[in-house]
């Protein structure tokens, strides 16, 4: 009788072109459902430790899978806020602070949602938690455990919008 | 009730971008009787009053997490009563998760949208919803006639 053993693999997420395509698919989509905008997606940058994003606001979502664990943000300027609003408000409103903070937590939750939706479709089993919004001029997002990160900019006309995402394992290995 | 713009609909969502949103979609599809709230309890006290008052609502859109009730705790708690069993429940939300999709049709919601929608998309849904409401009161009036 011959025993086969099967070496169970578990799939992890990486900080990679698939990642990055997942999360451009979701902004785009997202931008042009809601708001009738045509985002354009740029190149994506690895950094490691802490960084700077060029938004005043950002929503930020933790993401589990696995023995992996990590950060999803999304960063807006006040700007880019104000270009966007006033389509679903009206012109004559006055876009404030909170309207400004308040719809950036939705559309991380719009924007985060999908890509989970479209990454569990490929095999993999990630969670996510609730938005948190942070805002203030030059604020940076510094993930607790230091591992590597991802940046895509996204342009809409002469605006950016950036997307942060930082993943640690226990061991870096999935960095 | 038989015309889409008679339409008396209710927009339970935590965020004023998705109620806006989707007042202007109604908008578009001539629905003007719209009313808006922001967490579960209030949803559920708009529906209750609008009831006793003899004006229900049609379509009740809910959010998954809101504050104090969640969309589907608002759900379950209005199909425990037969009185709203033909008042359209749609759940409009992020959450994508195929359990929870279930849950929600289990529960007795009417049509499930996952966010983000596009007006378009969401004015599709609005004839179906339409349908649905259309069909559930014939088939309520047969049984009573």
């Amino acid at each position: 009788m011959v025993m086969e053993s099967t070496v169970q693999k578990t799939m992890h997420l990486h900080l990679d072109d698939n990642l990055s395509k997942e999360i451009s698919t979701a902004v785009c989509e997202t931008m042009r459902k809601t708001f009738k905008i045509e985002m354009v997606p740029g190149q994506y940058e690895i950094g490691e430790g802490v960084a700077s994003l060029v938004g005043d606001v950002t929503g930020v979502i933790g993401i589990v899978q696995d023995q992996l664990e990590g950060t999803l943000a999304l960063s807006l300027s006040y700007d880019v806020m104000r270009d966007l609003l006033p389509q679903i408000v009206g012109r004559s409103v006055s876009i404030t602070h909170e309207m400004a903070v308040d719809a950036v937590g939705e559309m991380t939750n719009m924007i985060f949602g999908q890509v989970k939706c479209g990454i569990n479709g490929t095999g993999l089993q990630i969670k996510l938690g609730i938005p948190t919004v942070v805002s203030g001029k030059g604020h940076f997002v510094s993930h607790f455990h230091r591992g590597k990160y991802m940046i895509i900019p996204f342009k809409m006309d002469d605006q950016l919008i950036q997307v942060y995402v930082a993943l640690h394992s226990g061991n870096n290995k999935y960095d | 009730m038989s015309q889409l713009s008679q339409l008396k609909v209710l927009i339970a969502d935590d965020h004023f971008l998705i109620r806006q949103f989707v007042r202007n979609a109604l908008l578009d599809s001539k629905i003007t009787d719209v009313q808006t709230a922001a967490d579960g309890n209030e949803a559920i006290d708009l529906v209750q009053k609008a009831q006793e008052n003899g004006q229900p609502f049609d379509i009740i859109f809910l959010d998954w997490n809101m504050p104090t009730m969640s969309g589907l705790e608002v759900l379950s708690y209005f199909r425990a009563k037969r009185e709203f069993a033909s008042s359209a429940f749609v759940m409009l939300t992020a959450e994508s998760e195929q359990q929870n999709i279930m849950k929600a049709i289990k529960a007795g919601a009417t049509s499930y949208i996952i966010k983000p929608v596009s007006p378009t998309d969401l004015a599709k849904k609005l004839v179906e919803i339409h349908e649905w409401i259309k069909r559930k009161r014939l088939t309520a009036q047969t049984v009573q006639g």
